[in-house]
Protein backbone atom coordinates (compact mmCIF):
# COMPACT_ATOMS: atom_id res chain seq x y z
CA UNK A 1 0.00 0.00 0.00
CA UNK A 2 1.40 3.48 -0.70
CA UNK A 3 1.88 5.87 1.67
CA UNK A 4 -0.76 9.06 2.22
CA UNK A 5 0.93 11.77 0.45
CA UNK A 6 0.71 9.04 -2.81
CA UNK A 7 -2.27 8.26 -2.59
CA UNK A 8 -3.25 12.02 -2.12
CA UNK A 9 -1.34 12.27 -5.44
CA UNK A 10 -3.40 9.68 -7.41
CA UNK A 11 -6.91 10.81 -6.23
CA UNK A 12 -5.71 14.35 -7.17
CA UNK A 13 -5.39 12.71 -10.67
CA UNK A 14 -9.11 11.24 -10.38
CA UNK A 15 -10.78 14.52 -9.37
CA UNK A 16 -9.31 16.29 -11.87
CA UNK A 17 -10.05 13.97 -15.11
CA UNK A 18 -13.65 13.54 -13.61
CA UNK A 19 -13.75 17.79 -13.55
CA UNK A 20 -11.80 17.67 -17.17
CA UNK A 21 -14.72 15.50 -18.46
CA UNK A 22 -17.37 18.27 -16.84
CA UNK A 23 -15.72 20.92 -18.71
CA UNK A 24 -15.85 18.77 -21.79
CA UNK A 25 -19.11 17.06 -21.95
CA UNK A 26 -21.90 19.29 -20.02
CA UNK A 27 -23.44 22.09 -22.11
CA UNK A 28 -24.72 24.37 -19.22
CA UNK A 29 -22.36 27.13 -17.73
CA UNK A 30 -22.86 26.48 -14.56
CA UNK A 31 -21.92 22.94 -14.86
CA UNK A 32 -18.32 23.72 -16.27
CA UNK A 33 -17.86 26.34 -13.85
CA UNK A 34 -18.32 24.02 -10.70
CA UNK A 35 -16.13 21.01 -12.99
CA UNK A 36 -13.36 23.84 -13.42
CA UNK A 37 -13.43 24.38 -9.28
CA UNK A 38 -13.07 20.46 -8.88
CA UNK A 39 -10.13 20.60 -11.21
CA UNK A 40 -8.99 23.51 -9.09
CA UNK A 41 -9.47 21.58 -5.89
CA UNK A 42 -7.67 18.67 -7.21
CA UNK A 43 -4.60 20.57 -8.04
CA UNK A 44 -4.80 21.66 -4.34
CA UNK A 45 -4.96 18.42 -3.35
CA UNK A 46 -1.68 18.11 -5.19
CA UNK A 47 0.15 21.04 -3.81
CA UNK A 48 -0.96 19.49 -0.14
CA UNK A 49 0.36 15.82 -1.18
CA UNK A 50 3.73 16.93 -2.15
CA UNK A 51 3.91 19.13 0.73
CA UNK A 52 3.58 16.12 2.69
CA UNK A 53 6.02 14.20 0.62
CA UNK A 54 8.38 16.33 0.81
CA UNK A 55 8.80 17.59 4.49
CA UNK A 56 8.56 21.10 3.12
CA UNK A 57 5.49 23.73 3.42
CA UNK A 58 5.70 25.61 0.20
CA UNK A 59 3.39 23.80 -1.40
CA UNK A 60 0.57 24.74 1.53
CA UNK A 61 1.41 28.22 0.75
CA UNK A 62 1.08 27.74 -3.33
CA UNK A 63 -2.48 26.20 -2.13
CA UNK A 64 -3.37 29.97 -0.98
CA UNK A 65 -2.68 31.58 -4.09
CA UNK A 66 -4.72 29.08 -5.86
CA UNK A 67 -7.59 29.46 -3.66
CA UNK A 68 -7.49 33.36 -4.35
CA UNK A 69 -7.07 32.93 -7.86
CA UNK A 70 -10.09 30.35 -7.47
CA UNK A 71 -12.03 33.05 -5.74
CA UNK A 72 -11.39 35.62 -9.16
CA UNK A 73 -11.82 33.08 -11.46
CA UNK A 74 -15.17 32.52 -9.77
CA UNK A 75 -16.18 36.08 -9.35
CA UNK A 76 -15.13 37.03 -13.32
CA UNK A 77 -16.88 33.78 -14.31
CA UNK A 78 -20.33 34.45 -13.00
CA UNK A 79 -20.35 37.75 -13.79
CA UNK A 80 -19.85 36.66 -17.14
CA UNK A 81 -22.50 33.88 -16.62
CA UNK A 82 -25.04 37.29 -15.59
CA UNK A 83 -24.27 39.32 -18.50
CA UNK A 84 -24.54 36.69 -21.50
CA UNK A 85 -28.07 35.47 -19.57
CA UNK A 86 -29.31 39.14 -19.39
CA UNK A 87 -28.15 39.53 -23.00
CA UNK A 88 -29.29 36.19 -24.54
CA UNK A 89 -31.90 34.81 -22.44
CA UNK A 90 -29.88 31.12 -22.05
CA UNK A 91 -27.22 29.20 -20.13
CA UNK A 92 -26.41 26.54 -22.97
CA UNK A 93 -23.39 26.96 -24.54
CA UNK A 94 -24.92 26.20 -27.91
CA UNK A 95 -26.78 29.07 -27.83
CA UNK A 96 -24.18 31.26 -27.18
CA UNK A 97 -22.08 30.59 -30.22
CA UNK A 98 -22.34 33.52 -31.71
CA UNK A 99 -19.90 35.90 -29.94
CA UNK A 100 -21.08 39.71 -31.20
CA UNK A 101 -23.52 40.70 -29.01
CA UNK B 1 -4.34 2.51 9.91
CA UNK B 2 -7.41 3.17 10.93
CA UNK B 3 -6.08 7.04 9.42
CA UNK B 4 -5.10 5.17 6.01
CA UNK B 5 -8.45 3.94 5.79
CA UNK B 6 -10.36 6.97 6.32
CA UNK B 7 -8.66 8.72 3.97
CA UNK B 8 -8.80 6.30 1.51
CA UNK B 9 -13.05 6.37 2.09
CA UNK B 10 -12.79 10.40 2.01
CA UNK B 11 -11.25 10.03 -1.48
CA UNK B 12 -12.66 7.66 -2.67
CA UNK B 13 -15.81 9.04 -1.63
CA UNK B 14 -15.16 12.52 -3.11
CA UNK B 15 -14.20 10.89 -6.76
CA UNK B 16 -17.41 9.30 -6.80
CA UNK B 17 -19.60 12.00 -5.56
CA UNK B 18 -17.46 14.14 -8.00
CA UNK B 19 -18.37 11.68 -11.11
CA UNK B 20 -21.93 11.95 -9.60
CA UNK B 21 -21.89 15.97 -9.84
CA UNK B 22 -21.20 15.84 -13.34
CA UNK B 23 -23.94 13.97 -13.89
CA UNK B 24 -26.54 15.52 -12.15
CA UNK B 25 -29.72 17.63 -13.81
CA UNK B 26 -30.29 20.25 -11.37
CA UNK B 27 -27.93 22.77 -10.55
CA UNK B 28 -28.30 23.87 -6.91
CA UNK B 29 -27.86 19.51 -6.58
CA UNK B 30 -24.82 20.08 -8.23
CA UNK B 31 -23.89 22.62 -5.26
CA UNK B 32 -24.79 20.72 -2.57
CA UNK B 33 -22.49 17.66 -3.89
CA UNK B 34 -19.43 20.23 -4.47
CA UNK B 35 -19.77 21.52 -1.24
CA UNK B 36 -19.42 17.76 0.20
CA UNK B 37 -16.35 17.09 -1.67
CA UNK B 38 -15.05 20.06 -0.46
CA UNK B 39 -15.59 19.06 2.91
CA UNK B 40 -14.22 15.45 2.46
CA UNK B 41 -11.14 17.35 0.86
CA UNK B 42 -10.55 19.68 3.63
CA UNK B 43 -10.40 16.14 5.77
CA UNK B 44 -8.11 14.82 3.58
CA UNK B 45 -5.79 18.18 4.46
CA UNK B 46 -6.30 17.30 8.16
CA UNK B 47 -5.22 14.40 7.20
CA UNK B 48 -2.04 15.63 5.81
CA UNK B 49 -1.12 17.60 8.40
CA UNK B 50 -1.80 20.68 6.77
CA UNK B 51 -4.39 21.97 9.12
CA UNK B 52 -4.40 25.74 8.10
CA UNK B 53 -5.39 24.75 4.81
CA UNK B 54 -8.17 22.41 5.98
CA UNK B 55 -9.69 25.11 7.84
CA UNK B 56 -9.16 27.82 5.31
CA UNK B 57 -10.80 24.73 2.73
CA UNK B 58 -13.95 24.87 4.68
CA UNK B 59 -14.28 28.78 5.72
CA UNK B 60 -13.05 30.27 2.15
CA UNK B 61 -14.47 27.48 -0.46
CA UNK B 62 -17.26 25.94 0.86
CA UNK B 63 -17.97 29.09 3.03
CA UNK B 64 -17.85 32.13 0.78
CA UNK B 65 -17.20 30.91 -3.04
CA UNK B 66 -19.84 28.37 -2.81
CA UNK B 67 -22.58 30.86 -1.13
CA UNK B 68 -21.97 33.32 -4.81
CA UNK B 69 -22.63 29.97 -6.99
CA UNK B 70 -25.67 29.24 -5.43
CA UNK B 71 -26.96 32.87 -5.07
CA UNK B 72 -26.23 33.36 -8.96
CA UNK B 73 -28.19 30.09 -9.30
CA UNK B 74 -30.94 31.30 -7.59
CA UNK B 75 -30.55 34.52 -8.80
CA UNK B 76 -30.78 33.37 -12.55
CA UNK B 77 -34.14 31.39 -11.52
CA UNK B 78 -33.77 29.13 -14.81
CA UNK B 79 -37.04 27.41 -15.69
CA UNK B 80 -36.98 23.86 -16.30
CA UNK B 81 -37.01 24.00 -20.35
CA UNK B 82 -33.83 25.80 -19.45
CA UNK B 83 -32.31 22.49 -18.74
CA UNK B 84 -34.08 20.55 -21.33
CA UNK B 85 -30.89 19.40 -22.66
CA UNK B 86 -26.87 19.07 -22.03
CA UNK B 87 -27.13 15.92 -19.99
CA UNK B 88 -24.33 13.31 -20.31
CA UNK B 89 -26.31 10.44 -22.56
CA UNK B 90 -25.30 6.72 -22.10
CA UNK B 91 -22.70 6.86 -25.01
CA UNK B 92 -21.17 9.65 -23.31
CA UNK B 93 -20.70 7.97 -20.47
CA UNK B 94 -19.16 5.21 -22.28
CA UNK B 95 -16.80 7.50 -23.75
CA UNK B 96 -15.97 8.72 -20.39
CA UNK B 97 -14.92 5.46 -18.75
CA UNK B 98 -12.68 4.39 -21.63
CA UNK B 99 -11.01 8.25 -21.33
CA UNK B 100 -11.01 7.67 -17.34
CA UNK B 101 -9.24 4.20 -17.58
CA UNK B 102 -6.79 5.43 -20.29
CA UNK B 103 -5.92 8.50 -18.14
CA UNK B 104 -5.70 6.74 -15.17
CA UNK B 105 -3.10 4.63 -16.99
CA UNK B 106 -0.95 6.83 -18.87
CA UNK B 107 -0.97 9.34 -15.62
CA UNK B 108 0.33 6.69 -12.38
CA UNK B 109 2.72 4.50 -15.28
CA UNK B 110 4.24 7.69 -17.09
CA UNK B 111 3.36 10.75 -15.11
CA UNK B 112 3.33 9.70 -11.75
CA UNK B 113 6.11 7.69 -11.29
CA UNK B 114 8.26 9.98 -12.41
CA UNK B 115 6.61 13.02 -9.83
CA UNK B 116 6.70 10.52 -6.92
CA UNK B 117 9.98 9.38 -7.34
CA UNK B 118 11.30 13.10 -8.16
CA UNK B 119 9.59 14.50 -4.88
CA UNK B 120 11.06 11.38 -3.14
CA UNK B 121 14.75 12.54 -3.92
CA UNK B 122 16.89 14.09 -1.16
CA UNK B 123 17.19 17.01 -3.24
CA UNK B 124 14.05 18.85 -2.08
CA UNK B 125 13.73 17.75 1.50
CA UNK B 126 17.17 19.15 2.53
CA UNK B 127 16.01 23.03 0.46
CA UNK B 128 13.87 24.33 3.66
CA UNK B 129 13.84 23.21 7.01
CA UNK B 130 11.07 20.50 7.40
CA UNK B 131 7.85 21.29 9.18
CA UNK B 132 6.84 18.41 11.97
CA UNK B 133 2.66 17.54 11.42
CA UNK B 134 2.61 16.28 14.91
CA UNK B 135 3.07 19.15 16.09
CA UNK B 136 -0.55 20.61 15.74
CA UNK B 137 0.67 24.15 16.92
CA UNK B 138 3.12 24.64 14.09
CA UNK B 139 1.38 24.29 10.74
CA UNK B 140 -0.07 27.75 11.48
CA UNK B 141 3.47 29.69 12.08
CA UNK B 142 5.24 28.03 9.84
CA UNK B 143 3.00 28.77 6.73
CA UNK B 144 2.70 32.57 7.50
CA UNK B 145 6.17 32.96 8.11
CA UNK B 146 6.93 30.93 4.79
CA UNK B 147 4.06 33.20 3.11
CA UNK B 148 5.60 36.79 4.56
CA UNK B 149 9.31 36.09 3.54
CA UNK B 150 10.05 33.93 0.41
CA UNK B 151 6.11 34.61 -1.16
CA UNK B 152 5.80 37.99 -0.27
CA UNK B 153 6.03 39.14 -3.37
CA UNK B 154 3.57 36.48 -5.06
CA UNK B 155 1.20 37.80 -2.05
CA UNK B 156 1.53 41.25 -3.31
CA UNK B 157 0.52 40.41 -7.00
CA UNK B 158 -2.15 38.37 -5.89
CA UNK B 159 -3.48 41.03 -3.81
CA UNK B 160 -3.23 43.33 -7.19
CA UNK B 161 -5.04 40.50 -8.69
CA UNK B 162 -7.74 40.26 -6.18
CA UNK B 163 -8.37 44.33 -6.84
CA UNK B 164 -8.47 43.66 -10.77
CA UNK B 165 -11.49 40.68 -10.44
CA UNK B 166 -13.67 43.05 -8.40
CA UNK B 167 -13.17 45.78 -10.66
CA UNK B 168 -13.14 43.52 -13.65
CA UNK B 169 -16.85 41.88 -12.06
CA UNK B 170 -18.45 45.29 -11.82
CA UNK B 171 -17.09 46.37 -15.29
CA UNK B 172 -18.63 43.37 -16.62
CA UNK B 173 -21.77 42.46 -14.72
CA UNK B 174 -23.36 45.74 -14.79
CA UNK B 175 -26.18 47.01 -17.77
CA UNK B 176 -24.51 48.27 -20.95
CA UNK B 177 -27.24 51.08 -21.68
CA UNK B 178 -25.29 52.70 -24.55
CA UNK B 179 -24.56 49.49 -26.59
CA UNK B 180 -28.63 48.48 -25.91
CA UNK B 181 -29.19 52.06 -26.91
CA UNK B 182 -27.39 52.00 -30.25
CA UNK B 183 -28.43 48.67 -31.24
CA UNK B 184 -32.03 49.01 -31.17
Amino acid sequence: MPSLPELGIYFSLLLFIVGLFGVMFRKNIIFMMLSVEIMLNAANLAFISASALTNTIDGQVVMFFVMAVAACEAGIGLALIISLYRAKSSIEIDDLRMLRG
Amino acid sequence: MAIQISFLIMGILAVFLSGMMITRKWPVTAAMLLIIIMMLLAGMYGVLGAHFSAVAQIIVYAGAIMVVFVFVIMLLNLPPEELRYGRITINEIILIGIGFLGALFLGTKVGLGYLVSGLNSTTLINARPPYYPAEMNENVKNVSTLMFTDYLWAFEIVSFLILAAIVGSIVIAKKAKVNNAKSS
